[in-house]
């Protein structure tokens, strides 16, 4: 385990990410950690000395592990480019449109031909094609038949 | 273990967890590219809560965890997390008009 500055450690983060875009996975722990043995931390309470609580956050992607921590101090400037690397690189996550889209791609779909329906025909749909189809275009049809 | 299905369950859950037992707590992502998928995981060694997600909307909601995260974990679990939860919609304004340096 390494342990870097907090920069370096940015840095070699954004290269984990890079290196496991095609395939692999990126592991980033955060957790509260005194950077203090038990025993000495056991001492140090004994003492009635204040601990000094840092956040360690460690990255790994299965073969190299970085770590750093973050004192009170700079977590916040930390945490800023942090959040900035990681919009970088979460790039492969679903768009909020993206689901939007492909629902309207699938009713299109579902509906096409549907114009030309006559008043004659029967409708057997699904609840989704139906609920995006108007009412009147619904009255075109004598029966609606609906999954359950 | 089961995934958690609403986000605001898992942050209120996760953010209850760690306060109770900030000692042994910690709070993994785990991000894979080429499938797309996000998970996030915070556990106390006893419980552990997940969530699972493909939307870039929630990697948005991640980041305010992640600065919840921070600041409880950097300056104690006593401390105010209001300003980190309700910050990111007030830094996105200047960053609009804002050009310069910011420090």
């Amino acid at each position: 385990m390494v342990l870097l500055q907090p920069d370096p450690f940015l840095n070699e983060l954004t290269s984990m990410y890079e290196r496991n875009k095609e395939k692999g996975s990126v592991w980033v722990t955060l957790k509260r950690s005194p950077l203090a043995s038990k025993v000495k931390m056991n001492k140090m309470k004994a003492a009635g000395e204040a601990i000094e609580y840092r956040c360690l956050v460690r990255a790994t992607d299965g073969k190299r592990n970085i770590s750093t921590s973050l004192s009170a101090k700079d977590h916040q400037r930390f945490q800023a480019s942090y959040a900035t690397l990681l919009k970088a690189h979460m790039d492969a996550l679903k768009k909020e449109g993206a689901q939007r889209q492909e629902e309207n791609h699938r009713w299109r779909e579902e509906t096409s031909g549907f114009e030309e329906a006559q008043p004659w025909q029967v409708l057997i749909g699904s609840k989704h094609v139906c609920e995006r189809i108007s009412f009147d275009f619904l009255k075109t049809f004598h029966f609606v038949v609906l999954p359950p | 273990m089961v995934y958690i299905k609403s986000w605001d369950e898992f942050m209120e859950r996760s953010i209850q967890m760690f306060r109770a037992n900030p000692e042994s707590s910690r709070y993994v992502m785990k991000y894979r590219h080429c499938d797309g998928k996000l998970v996030l995981k915070v556990t106390d060694n006893l419980e552990c809560l997940k969530f699972k997600t493909d939307q870039a909307q929630d990697a948005k909601r991640m980041e305010k965890l992640n600065n919840i995260f921070f600041t409880l974990m950097a300056r104690g679990p006593e401390a105010d997390i209001t300003e980190a939860s309700t910050k990111e919609p007030a830094e996105q304004q200047p960053s609009k008009k804002g050009r310069g340096r910011r420090q």
